[in-house]
């Protein structure tokens, strides 16, 4: 019974996932890119008025720190994916169980996250009419985006199943697509800055 | 001393590489970028092993097996970080060598590195029996939050390398141009 479950979940996030990804290639062979990336000027100008945005500009030194801890969470959340998927490759721990170093890798990894992502909305609010015209930001929102569907429907529902019950080279190419889609966020991230000088 | 490293960035800043290197705009970012992703490998396996110290992550794996395991990506990261960072010195000396932040940053990566050779010495002196809890010894822990404290502050302090406020070009005498090293009459910066 929980089986059936488990794979009816498991079959509904790849419908989901395969739903998203046809509807970006939608969006980004359609004029509808251009409409919506135009409506969205008004909302990047708001962003720059409200609180985030204000302080973000008016103190460059609490911009610079809250930039710095930006990092630290990008450091926590790379730590936590290259331990996870190092772990996936048979590159270290494998006299712990996979699922152990996963489990707990993931819970590191949500914390990186979550700090990523607010540390990441208060700098974006203060250079948001900035980062509006860098294509460079754009790419990492949506390598951001592509990250995040990966891990929540993609890599954690596969690799619950168990991994003695998958492919190895389907392990493989998870662990490899996983480390090269969060270092493209960070890379893309880093090159904002580049850009925007 | 001041003068002394002055004169050394100066003269660093005479050889073409290093004249190429800053002027490189890909040569350059993809320098100090390689530099700020590295931080992932290295910091982040750094991270993971003084939290499990901490009992903050991974208290179900052994103790020691995180700090053995981690080791070796940390070393290849921090070798990595270390190359690209002397090549970022390089290709801006003067102005780095007389930035206040990478000035603090220095002495913090002085301080880090002695916290993790008495970390180390710790580790290796206690007798493990401790391995399998969900938190290290009390002098384990503090190496493990110092040496927290002690990266974060670097990460800070590097990240506020790029911003010009304390820059001998744009302060005026006092305690930060004292600070960071500025010395009188000085023509480059």
């Amino acid at each position: 019974m929980s089986s059936t479950t488990a794979e009816a979940g498991s079959n509904q996030r790849t419908i989901i996932v395969v739903a998203l990804v046809l509807l970006t290639l939608i969006f980004a062979l359609t004029p509808l890119r251009r409409v919506v990336w135009i409506d969205l000027y008004d909302f990047f100008l708001w962003m720059e008025t409200t609180w985030f945005g204000v302080i973000g500009k008016t103190w460059g030194a609490v911009f610079a720190v809250v930039e710095a801890f930006h990092l630290l969470a990008m450091t926590l959340l790379g730590g936590a994916v290259f331990v996870s998927d190092f772990r996936l490759l048979g590159w270290g721990f494998k006299d712990v169980p996979a699922q152990d170093v996963l489990d707990k890798a993931h819970k590191v990894f949500v914390w990186g996250l979550i700090i990523a992502l607010s540390t990441g909305i208060f700098m974006a609010c203060g250079v948001a009419g900035k980062v509006y015209w860098l294509p460079v930001f754009w790419y990492k929102m949506l390598a951001l985006l592509t990250g995040i569907l990966f891990v929540f429907f993609v890599k954690r529902p596969l690799l619950s199943k168990g991994l003695e019950n998958i492919d190895a080279r389907v392990i493989k190419l998870v662990a490899i697509s996983s480390m090269l889609l969060w270092v493209t966020v960070a890379a893309t991230g880093r090159w904002i800055g580049f850009a925007g000088s | 001393m001041n003068e002394l490293f002055y004169n050394f960035a100066v003269w660093l800043d005479t050889h073409q590489l290093s004249t190429s290197i800053h002027e490189s705009y890909y040569m350059y970012n993809w320098i100090e970028s390689t530099h700020v992703l590295t931080l992932m490998l290295c910091l982040g396996m750094l991270f993971l092993i003084d939290l499990r110290m901490l009992g903050l992550a991974f208290t179900n794996i052994p103790a020691t097996s995180i700090a053995r395991r981690l080791n070796t990506p940390m070393i290849i990261g921090f070798s990595i970080m270390v190359v690209t960072g002397v090549t970022l010195f390089y290709a801006v000396p003067v102005r780095s060598a007389q930035s206040i932040w990478f000035r603090f940053k220095l002495v913090l990566l002085f301080a880090a590195a002695i916290n993790a050779y008495l970390f180390h010495k710790n580790m290796i002196k206690s007798d493990g029996s401790w391995d399998a809890d969900v938190r290290a010894p009390k002098n384990l822990r503090v190496g493990a939050g110092l040496s927290l404290l002690f990266w974060i502050l670097i990460v800070i302090f590097g990240r506020l390398i790029a911003y010009d406020w304390f820059d001998c070009e744009y302060t005026s005498p006092g305690i930060s141009q004292f600070l960071s090293g500025c010395v009188d009459g000085q023509i480059q910066f």
